[in-house]
């Protein structure tokens, strides 16, 4: 007996609910206001069944995976059965099913003859929810409360009426209510297209078999999912890595920790180890390290798998509270974007040695986060804020990639004329750098620096960066990646180095130089085929003192000399012993401290 | 036969295609094999044939149309020129870098477009303006001469020059091209501002880079064409149908060839609406559907929806518009056309968790499905069209090539039906029905994408296999009324005939219209029409047969993504705000809400387009060559109607109209019309109407 009972129907009704979520994804670029929605694409979309379990997810921001579900529990839990057709629910709050203030959660459930069926669902990053400083993302808050404005799971509308004390409060605490009211009708637009599709669906299908096909969806992503978990080996991996500190207590390092546990069809990720909570806004939410933790795992497993509570079925996420990556009140989060990103290259290291032939080294440790804000001259408000990072590590297979979005975010970068038209901030130079990624039979992606200068008379600076202290390491004797780097006024007489995280005033001409941490490389470098080398010292990604130290390859005027090769690669070889295996840091691993 | 004859010539991988419409609209066509190594020969062979055929002579040509896909084959197979690349001081990698976005999540194994220009042609020169325009670094002219002689040296056979903020003020770009001209007069160059004078620096470079890689191939290629055919003494004038469905001159082709990347896709949409317009149907979703791919376009009220930006060289197969970056940016007006990668070739293949999945892997031309018996052993949506009785075991084009129908059904027996237990026939049935849910969600996409609900367009079903899928798609959208038109399989060419003449400009402008100089705007957009209609008086064009439309792309000051906006007439101080606020409705239709009237409404870039308004050519009668097969076969209609018996007719017998089922079958492509379905064919057109 198949485990579908009619595959043609069943595939039919798949295309149609993943087609839901899709059109709910479109909904939102087409009707959101900003640009961090459009650009970013920080928002997600999804399908959830009456109970609330999560049927489809759209193609949307990998650092949502699998939070929907958490949110929408939360709500449930508040309103047990006191749902009814027309209502709309919202939350923001990271204590109580969110993630981190600016993503707003709005459900909407769907009813038919009075049974309720689903939940259309939706998270949006806002650009702006109040609290201390514009664009609530500060790294340097303490707590929540200085975050803006939480909002516990509350009724936005209640039987189609809306609830005008939501609307008036979250229009009195938001700094640009305009944009926050535009987005929140493109989620509830999202919302409205979702109803009416699936409840066409209904209609064709019936309420049971609608019911029926769902669970079947749900069995067939866990059965993928299990399927292409058997491929991977048994075992027990453990991996560490270290944030360079939390940007309050300067200095300090955090210690991210992991285990995966594989055993058959089942996968745990353990993050007992890691860090208790940090004073600076860099804390996860139970839900946001879960997503990391299935985005890492995602990108080992074969095949397309529908994104659904059945994947998550074969995983088990474990994270004691009160550490980093399971926050406690009064916990902060709002730059919580960094722990995940880091999240990521930790997991992926434990990974490498479960599953050495399909992960890449760490990638360039961002991302970084760059605010510029002040005051014009007619005492209106500016604010810009750049997310940046941009090159993977290398992978067993082939070199990392170079200027290309992160795993964990497929983020746009904004164009200089665009933020040069806008904001009073020049970028001087956005290019790649040389010799910064790890060497490698595969070497690491050229990470990039960027210049920003300050045309205003005066601003505040902040700078959320990592990967000053700890480089990203490199996988199978491939070398670590140089350190990240920030600067003031480089190649002045005013010039200065920065910490990795901070906030300062600057003025008129400021220069601020941030040059993103090198990849890690994979593979023996000194295996690294010479004629490959050669291209990247034409290309000036390595320079041929580089060609020498990390490759030993002698090359001069563009030309190899074979014989002054074979005899470096000897000497660099004798010297070296074997290549360092399974991981190069480059940096040494500060001890254990208590508690962590 | 002779008179004045009009051709259309549209170049496939695998096949060439060439029209013939002549007076009272007689039609001619012509199937000839691609000619790989210089497409030019087999265009001017098939001509000599198709003149043949006809009855016809070279002097009785007055007009040829071409969709060519030389520039697009060029970035495929990477076989553009050597470009070299100057930027700014600073910016060495904005070509490569690009957005940051990547069309897939999850996949470790994603590997971006190499670079059009290497890093080591991309240099840079000391010079900087800023976003209002003013010069900060002056270019440093020694720097400059000693880039362009190391280019030199490394041999390229072009070069691009791409500045930052060089579209607020061009003169450093201006500098540079009169000492290109100066130092390096054998080399093919293009400033960015002459190509795409508009913000976003990696856009702009992108587009100047693409037209630089491809226009030394165009330019030859147009040479051979051109030569060809003037040693057979056609010398009609010949034009390139553009990405925007708008032709262009071939000499204006071959300075901007950027503008005709997507030139293939383009005839077939614009045929649609041409031949749509006198059926009384304005609004339609054009579905092409061959082999490998289906694409499928937006007309609304007679106009092709476009899109202002392509990604051009990627992966061609893409069901999600969310997710971008497979490709090369190119930053010009084409009609939007949604691609998936579904056609008869497509693969039916079981996955791990038990589901049946068509494509996007395909079976393609060679080996092809399993009833070719050209060694393909995996079975595709042709198998289980030819199981079903949609077509003809005899094959298609009079019979050359047969089709295996027992070898295709042991196939899908074995490999699909068994697996899944299920009958053949339903197996074959499903995997149909997938393959139309695949190509919906395509559809879908673009309609959703723009607030468009499609269900009152009728659907124009065109390519090898759209009129076979039309009239489930057509169901499956919500749709009733279908239309197939004359010579489907070769419509691309038909589509071509029917095309006009255009031009598009346009030109950065930001301003901040509540407190903009009209003037300003109003000289700016009045240049930009000048050149509009210096164009179109070089090719003929004046008085009434020019045409010209102005459109502004506006914004909410601090969003980032633009509205186009039509304006009709002089812009001045006192009609500014009437800008504003169709801006302000233009938001509302799309977006669903506007902002109130004190929020700031940004300019930013004017753009002009300029038509050239020919004679309408006649609408086709019948084709010459549509007479099909007649008889029955037994097709099958799903488990609830089973086999019937099926008539198969040529589109002649549909003149009193005709109650499905029945199978019309042609020299290039099948229709089917399933029970309960009626069909008529429209005398002032030849298509055959399926509601």
């Amino acid at each position: 007996m198949p485990p579908i009972s009619d595959p043609v129907a069943f595939e039919l009704f798949k295309n149609a609910l993943i087609a839901i979520a899709d059109e709910m994804a479109l909904t939102i670029t087409r009707t959101t206001y900003s640009g961090v929605l459009k650009d970013n694409m920080d928002f997600s979309t999804a399908f959830c069944d009456g109970e609330g379990r999560l049927i489809a997810q759209g193609l949307t921001l990998p650092g949502h995976l699998g939070s929907l579900p958490t949110a929408l529990k939360s709500a449930l839990d508040r309103f047990g059965d006191n749902i009814v057709d027309g209502d709309v629910l919202c939350l923001n709050d990271p204590y109580a099913g969110g993630m981190h203030l600016p993503d707003i959660f709005v459900f909407k459930p769907i009813f038919h003859e009075g049974q309720r069926m689903a939940f259309a669902a939706t998270i949006c990053h806002h650009t702006d929810v109040g609290g201390r400083v514009a664009g609530s993302n500060a790294a340097d808050s303490t707590e929540i409360y200085q975050e803006g404005l939480r909002i516990p799971p509350t009724k936005l509308y209640s039987a189609g009426q809306p609830n005008e004390t939501m609307f008036d409060l979250l229009r009195t605490n938001v700094r640009l209510p305009v944009q926050v009211e535009a987005d929140l009708r493109a989620q509830l637009a999202a919302c409205h297209i979702a109803e009416r599709q699936f409840l066409e669906i209904v209609e064709d299908q019936g309420a049971d078999q609608t019911i029926i096909l769902m669970d079947e969806l749900i069995n067939y992503s866990e059965r993928l999912a299990r399927a292409a978990i058997s491929k991977l080996p048994d075992g027990e991996w453990s991996f560490e890595d270290w944030i360079d500190d939390d940007g309050v207590d300067l200095g300090k390092p955090i210690r991210l920790f992991v285990t995966f546990r594989k055993s058959g069809d089942r996968i745990q990720a353990d993050w007992t180890g890691s860090h208790p909570q940090v004073r600076g806004a860099i804390n996860n939410t139970f839900s946001f390290t879960q997503a990391a933790s299935y985005c890492a795992i995602r990108c080992v497993l074969d095949g397309d798998i529908p994104t659904n509570e059945g994947f998550f079925r074969a995983i088990d996420v474990v994270a004691p509270l009160g550490t980093i990556a399971n926050m406690q009140l009064p916990g902060a989060c709002a730059a919580r974007g960094l722990t995940g990103f880091r999240m990521i290259d930790c997991a992926l290291g434990a990974l490498a040695m479960m599953a050495p032939d399909k992960v890449m080294a760490a990638s360039d440790g961002g991302n970084t986060g760059i605010s510029i804000g002040g005051w014009n001259a007619d005492r209106k408000p500016f604010v810009y804020v750049d997310f940046t990072c941009g090159a993977w590590g290398a992978r067993p297979w082939a070199d990392g990639l170079e200027g290309n979005a992160n795993i964990f975010s497929n983020m746009a970068s904004q164009s200089v004329e665009i933020t040069e038209a806008e904001h009073p901030v020049e970028i001087l130079r956005y290019e790649f750098l040389a010799d910064r990624a790890g060497a490698g039979l595969y070497r690491g992606g050229a990470p990039f620096a960027r210049e920003y200068r300050i045309t205003a008379d005066a601003a505040s600076l902040q700078v959320r960066a990592d990967r000053a202290n700890f480089r990203p390491y490199g996988l199978y004797g491939g070398g670590a990646g140089r350190h990240a780097r920030n600067a003031l006024n480089p190649g002045t007489s005013r010039e200065q180095e920065l910490a990795p995280k901070f906030t300062m005033d600057v003025k008129a001409g400021d220069v601020l130089l941030h040059e993103l941490a090198g990849p890690g490389g994979w593979g023996d470098p000194l295996e690294r085929a010479p004629a490959d080398v050669l291209d990247d010292v034409v290309d000036e990604l390595v320079s041929e003192a580089g060609a020498r130290c990390d490759y030993g390859v002698v090359i001069s005027g563009h030309t190899i000399d074979e014989a002054a090769t074979k005899a470096l690669r000897a000497k660099l070889q004798a010297k070296r012993g074997p290549a360092p295996t399974p991981f190069t840091r480059g940096d040494a691993v500060p001890a254990l401290e208590d508690g962590a | 036969m002779s008179g004045e004859w009009r051709i259309g010539v549209d170049i496939g991988g695998t096949f060439t295609d060439i029209v013939l419409l002549g007076p009272e609209g007689r039609l001619s066509v012509r199937k000839v094999s691609s000619s790989v190594d210089d497409y030019a020969r087999a265009i001017v062979e098939g001509l000599a044939v198709a003149l043949d055929e006809a009855g016809l002579t070279a002097a009785d040509v007055v007009d040829i149309r071409h969709g060519a896909t030389v520039a697009s084959n060029a970035i495929l197979e990477r076989k553009g020129a050597r470009v070299g690349l100057i930027g700014t001081a600073g910016f060495r990698d904005v070509l490569e870098i690009r957005t940051l976005r990547m069309p897939r999540l999850y996949d470790l194994a994603w590997e971006k477009p190499k670079p059009l220009v290497p890093r080591r042609l991309r240099v840079t020169v000391p010079e900087r303006i800023d976003a209002n325009g003013a010069v900060v670094t002056p270019l440093d002219m020694d720097a400059a001469a000693e880039a362009i002689d190391a280019l030199v040296a490394k041999g390229v056979d072009a070069i691009a020059v791409a500045l930052i903020n060089a579209y607020a003020n061009p003169a450093h770009e201006q500098a540079l091209k009169a000492l290109l001209a100066e130092r390096a007069p054998g080399v093919a160059a293009c400033i960015s501002t002459d190509v795409l004078p508009e913000i976003r620096e990696y856009e702009r470079t992108s587009t100047t880079v693409v037209n630089c890689y491809v226009l030394p191939v165009v330019r030859a290629y147009l040479k051979s064409l051109q030569a060809g055919l003037s040693a057979d003494k056609v010398d009609a004038p010949l034009s390139l149908m553009q990405s925007s469905g708008g032709l262009t001159p071939a000499d204006a082709a071959a300075r901007l060839p950027v503008h005709i990347i997507e030139s293939g896709p383009a005839g077939g949409v614009v045929g649609a609406q041409a031949l749509a317009e006198p059926l009384g149907e304005s609004s339609i979703v054009s579905f092409d559907m061959g082999g490998t791919t289906a694409k499928a376009a937006l007309v609304i009220d007679g106009r092709a929806e476009r899109a202002e930006e392509l990604q051009v060289g990627g992966e061609a197969i893409q069901a999600s518009r969310l997710l971008t970056g497979q490709g090369y940016s190119v930053k010009t007006r084409a009609i939007d056309l949604a691609e998936v990668g579904a056609g008869g070739g497509s693969i039916v293949w079981i996955d791990a968790g038990g589901a049946m999945q068509i494509g996007p892997e395909s079976a393609g031309a060679s080996p092809g499905p399993v009833a070719y018996g050209m060694g393909g052993d995996r079975p595709t949506v042709t198998d289980a069209n030819l199981i079903l009785g949609y077509l003809n075991p005899a094959g298609l084009a009079g019979g050359d090539r047969p089709l295996d129908l027992e070898a295709a059904r042991a196939v899908f027996q074995a490999k699909v039906a068994d697996p899944l237990g299920l009958s053949l026939d339903d197996a074959a049935f499903g995997a149909r029905r997938i393959a139309v849910a695949n190509m919906m969600r395509a559809i879908r996409a673009v309609t959703v994408e723009r607030g468009r609900d499609p269900r009152s367009a009728a659907l124009f079903a065109f390519g090898g296999n759209g009129p076979l899928f039309g009239w489930d798609m057509a169901m499956a959208l919500g749709m009733n009324r279908v239309i197939a038109p004359p010579a489907p399989g070769l419509f691309s060419a038909f589509g071509l005939i029917y095309a006009e003449v255009e031009h598009h400009y346009g030109r950065t402008l930001r301003r901040v219209l509540a407190n903009a100089d009209a003037r300003e705007i109003e000289a700016a957009w009045a240049a930009l029409e000048t050149e509009a209609l210096d164009q179109l008086k070089a090719e003929g064009f004046s008085g009434p047969t020019q045409s010209v439309q102005r459109t502004a792309s506006l914004r909410y000051k601090g969003q980032t993504h633009e509205l186009e906006v039509d304006w009709t007439g002089p812009i001045f101080a006192d009609n500014l705000d009437a800008l504003a606020e169709a801006f302000g409705e233009e938001h509302a239709r799309v977006y669903g809400h506007r902002a109130g009237a004190a929020e700031p409404v940004e300019l930013i870039t004017l753009r002009v387009s300029g038509r050239g308004l020919g004679d309408r050519p006649p609408l086709a009668r019948a084709s010459d060559r549509s007479t099909g097969t007649h008889g029955v076969r037994q097709a099958y209609f799903g488990p609830k109607l089973g086999w019937l018996e099926t008539p198969i007719l040529s589109r002649k017998d549909l003149v009193d109209g005709r109650k499905g089922p029945f199978i019309v079958e042609e020299y290039d492509a099948t229709c089917l019309a399933p029970p309960g379905v009626t069909g008529e064919i429209n005398d002032a057109t030849g298509a055959i109407i399926l509601r």
